[in-house]
């Protein structure tokens, strides 16, 4: 479903990912790994177009998306939810999820949708009047990633999404996470959490300034010994 | 939407019986005519820091362009007002997008100063452009507003000139009051809209915006196109009222008024805009008439708008009349 064939992308003049390739087939849910500054978030916002690459190629769904301004990739069904969440802070919760829908034309079918977040995350139902930025970091984390849902995305990138929350927290967007992968949804995670992101993930890539160093099966990184080493804090 | 009490209904129907009565005194008409000319700019300068939270301190370009468009075009071919005003928003719009066009990565200060630029442009534009506007010697005698249903006269008495023109102020304010009326009604619908959404997430978060999809380039034209039209509208209805026109009109310091009206207001409320426009110019009228009685000259009623805006700022930072019950965010994270 998605493939990024060796992009180099560069902040100025610094050059932030080299030579960085990953595949995402349909329906699994793929981890991307490594420590701070490694070009996670980088790799991310190559993809869902806010940081071209310089070179490289990104193909989606069979099209390609490389040089495509952002909302053009987002109306294709590629939707980010951006780290630090990132939500409109003014607006309402209901107004942040009908946002997410923002590029779909098929109106009728959005109040279901909306029914559907809610069902995920009742919090949200519960706050759908009350502004944004007046929620829980955990809960603005919840609504960043139904806002997402709202575009009814064919590939999910999320950045992060245990940043800054309680582990309660954290264990439950995991499980909405590996609920919504249940449900069909294809996704792209990035986390500085290896040991809860390998647990639902699929397959897992290793990311070291700016070039992956590891790839494969999810188990198999948990047994790795550099992993364990390195990113779990285990001997 | 709140239910009106009985007492603002009253107050409503007395505000437009009053213009036609034989007891409607020409200043009250003239002041009243001002605020709502004063609220069509508030509410079109609204569109652009209200909706896509950007500074915009030229506004008062896009009333000079209207008001000089309709002008130019009554003296040159006595045109109608109703094919006026459009063709002036039309105008104004086009000069919205053309201004609009290199600063759309333009944010906060740098698009300010832009926007200032833009406003001395128009006005250095309108005085020094003899052969076409006259310059410092301004645009008299363009002629009133004025209906005419001559077509009408075929289907039943041939030949009768069924024309009526403005005089006085009654017409204007019910003109003006009807031109206030259908800019609130469109940028009601347009804020509960899809593109209205989209401006208020601009407003919060460029990029945030981009994510979910929005074409953040074509929602910010398009404000600067239906800010800029608005303006130009107003402008088109004081070149038909005022039957003058001089490039004085269109200073900065107008901008800075219908900004004040704004922010008096509330930033982004409809209803808050036209508050500020009756309280600012209501003000204005009243302190004319007072100051020189107290011996303080005339100008120092900018001195009170000055403390108006330092005691709202520290009192009522949403504004007078906040829209809604958007208090001032905690930010997001």
């Amino acid at each position: 479903m998605l493939e990024v064939d060796g992009i180099d992308t560069y902040h100025g003049n610094i050059q932030a990912l080299r030579g960085v390739s990953l595949t995402v087939a349909k329906g699994e849910i793929v981890c991307l790994i490594g420590s701070n500054g490694a070009g996670k978030t980088t790799t991310l916002m190559s993809i869902s177009g806010v940081t071209p690459p310089r070179s490289g190629t990104i193909r989606f769904a069979g099209a390609d998306v490389t040089r495509l301004p952002v909302e053009k990739i987002v109306a294709q069904g590629l939707t980010q939810v951006p780290e630090g969440r990132m939500i409109f802070p003014r607006l309402t919760v209901l107004e942040n999820l009908m946002m997410g829908a923002y590029p779909r034309r098929d109106k009728a079918a959005i109040p279901g949708d909306i029914e559907r977040v809610y069902e995920l995350f009742p919090v949200l139902l519960e706050r759908r009047h009350q502004l944004g930025g007046t929620l829980s970091g955990g809960e603005q984390q919840m609504l960043a990633i139904g806002r997402a849902l709202m575009a009814r995305p064919k590939l999910l990138l999320l950045d992060e999404p245990s940043l800054g929350l309680a582990p309660l927290f954290v264990e439950h967007i995991f499980s909405i996470i590996k609920r919504l992968n249940q449900d069909g949804a294809t996704i792209l995670l990035v986390e500085q959490n290896a040991q809860m992101a390998l647990q639902i993930a699929d397959r897992g890539y290793v990311l070291e300034t700016g070039r992956i160093v590891l790839e494969g099966k999810a188990p198999d990184l948990l047994q790795n010994p550099q992993v364990r080493a390195a990113y779990l804090g285990l001997e | 939407m709140k239910r009106l009490a009985p007492a603002l209904w009253l107050l409503l129907a007395a505000a437009l019986a009053y213009p036609a009565g034989p007891w409607a005194d020409q200043y009250v008409l003239h002041v009243l005519v001002l605020v709502l000319v004063y609220m069509v700019l508030a509410m079109g300068l609204g569109v652009t820091p209200g909706f896509c939270g950007l500074l915009d301190l030229g506004f008062v370009g896009f009333y000079g362009i209207g008001a000089y468009t309709a002008g130019l075009l009554t003296l040159a071919y006595d045109l109608s007002f109703w094919v006026v005003a459009p063709l002036a928003c039309v105008c104004g719009a086009f000069f919205g997008v053309l201004r609009g066009a290199p600063v759309l990565r333009l944010t906060g200060d740098y698009f300010a100063i832009v926007t200032f630029g833009f406003s001395e442009l128009v006005v250095m534009v309108l005085t020094n452009e003899i052969w076409l506007t006259r310059g410092p010697l301004g645009l008299p005698g363009i002629a009133p507003v004025s209906l005419d249903f001559g077509w009408l006269s075929a289907f039943f008495r041939p030949g009768t000139p069924l024309c009526y023109e403005f005089s006085g102020e009654a017409p204007y304010f019910y003109l003006a009051l009807a031109m206030a009326a259908s800019v609130a009604a469109v940028l009601r619908r347009a804020k509960a809209s899809r593109l209205g959404r989209a401006w208020l997430a601009i407003r919060e978060d460029e990029l945030a915006a981009a994510s979910a999809g929005v074409d953040v380039g074509r929602c910010k034209t398009l404000a600067f196109a239906v800010s800029a039209g608005i303006g130009a509208l107003a402008g088109a209805f004081l070149a038909r009222w005022s039957q003058f026109l001089s490039p004085d009109m269109f200073k900065f310091w107008e901008s800075f008024l219908v900004l004040c009206m704004v922010v008096l207001g509330g930033l982004g409320g409809i209803a808050g805009a036209c508050a500020g426009a009756a309280t600012l110019i209501g003000l204005g009228e009243a302190l004319r008439a007072l100051l020189p009685g107290l011996g303080i000259p005339v100008e120092a009623r900018f001195l009170a708008y000055g403390l108006i805006m330092i005691l709202i700022m520290r009192f009522r930072p949403g504004g007078l009349f906040a829209a809604s019950a958007r208090q001032p965010d905690c930010p997001a994270g």
